[in-house]
């Protein structure tokens, strides 16, 4: 816990570099996205950061932001899973990336680090497919009981789009220009 | 039924009627703005809002019904008495709206209880509320009571379970 306000918090820049210090070759890639620091860490030190990241006092990520999934198959990748973190003590963010693979995408839970994470990765697990390894709950949260398939992914079947194809433009197809 | 007998009923019948809120969106918003004094649908004899279903005579179904949330509807609306009427407000109740495609929301709340009046917007203007309720009192004014009355139309299938 900050006792103050900090009245100089750590620039993105600095928070890579911080963690490049700590964690080497672990940190994947690690650049500065509308003013936050995105870092990407292989799954195996995920956890290890996740906790780095809220214990060390210039750091101090005591809030959890929003945790969610990105799918990257159609670009030949698995799955990332994103964790947004704030220090309220500092006033800076951070956004976490683990890359998971695409047949069995996987990586260990960081609900014991953050609470909060814990119905995010429950969330994340049924939209995508996640597995959180370790977590204490990994049930559905929002999707009915019975429910099949994991609807965020990209090659998930939406029956309405099968009758009827999309009007507008395909996704994807505006980032690719 | 002799004719004036059936219109005194009817008529009586179509000026009280003791609305459910069913809101789950923003078209709820609008459905309580035409229960206010501004557009003040009690002038047309609508009473807001019933107790619970036991005490209804009219659903409003204002906003998106979603897959999980379904079930609810079916219950609140095997709960109210005959004779009961179903009001579809705003396009997501109607046929999913904006959510055409989505993998949660049903594609019109027809799909689980027999509507009587759409009302189409995104959301629908008060105005249209009050023109649905007013084309729902047309509805109930030629009513053949007895058969409305009887249940048949709108009893629960046996088979239903929750």
């Amino acid at each position: 816990m900050a006792s103050s306000p900090s009245q100089n918090p750590l620039s993105p820049t600095e928070i890579i570099e911080r963690l490049r210090a700590q964690f080497g070759q672990d940190v994947v890639r690690g650049e500065e996205v509308h003013g936050h620091a995105v870092v990407t860490v292989t799954p195996g030190r995920y956890h290890e950061m996740a906790t780095f990241l809220r214990d060390e006092p210039d750091l101090d990520f005591d809030f959890f932001d929003f945790l969610t999934g990105v799918d990257f198959t159609p670009k030949g990748r698995g799955f990332d899973a994103v964790t947004h973190v704030y220090s309220t003590g500092h006033n800076h963010h951070a956004r976490l990336k683990v890359e998971c693979d695409a047949e069995r995408p996987h990586c260990p839970t960081i609900s014991d680090v953050w609470p909060g994470a814990n119905w995010f990765e429950r969330e994340t697990a049924e939209l995508f497919g996640i597995d959180f390894d370790g977590h204490p709950h990994l049930v559905k949260l929002v999707l009915p009981e019975q429910f099949e398939g994991h609807p965020l992914r990209k090659d998930f079947a939406l029956m309405s789009r099968e009758a009827k194809p999309w009007p507008g433009a395909v996704e994807g197809e505006e980032i690719d220009e | 039924m002799p004719q004036p007998v059936k219109f005194i009923l009817n008529w009586g019948r179509r000026y009280s009627l003791w609305v459910m809120n069913f809101g789950l969106a923003c078209c709820a918003i609008e459905l309580i703005a035409t229960s206010t004094s501004k557009h003040d649908f009690i002038r047309l004899g609508v009473i807001p809002f019933a107790h619970g279903p036991r005490q209804a005579d009219m659903l409003v179904v204002a906003g998106t019904l979603t897959d999980k949330m379904a079930p609810a509807l079916k219950r609140v609306y095997d709960q109210i008495p005959d004779p009961k009427y179903v009001i579809s407000f705003g396009s997501c109740s109607n046929c999913g709206g904006p959510y055409w495609d989505s993998y949660s929301v049903t594609k019109g709340v027809d799909q689980i209880v027999p509507v009587d009046v759409y009302v189409p917007g995104c959301p629908p203007r008060p105005e249209a509320l009050l023109h649905g309720i007013i084309k729902l009192q047309e509805k109930i004014g030629k009513e053949d009571i007895r058969e409305k009355w009887s249940g048949k139309l709108t009893q629960p299938e046996p088979s239903f379970t929750y």
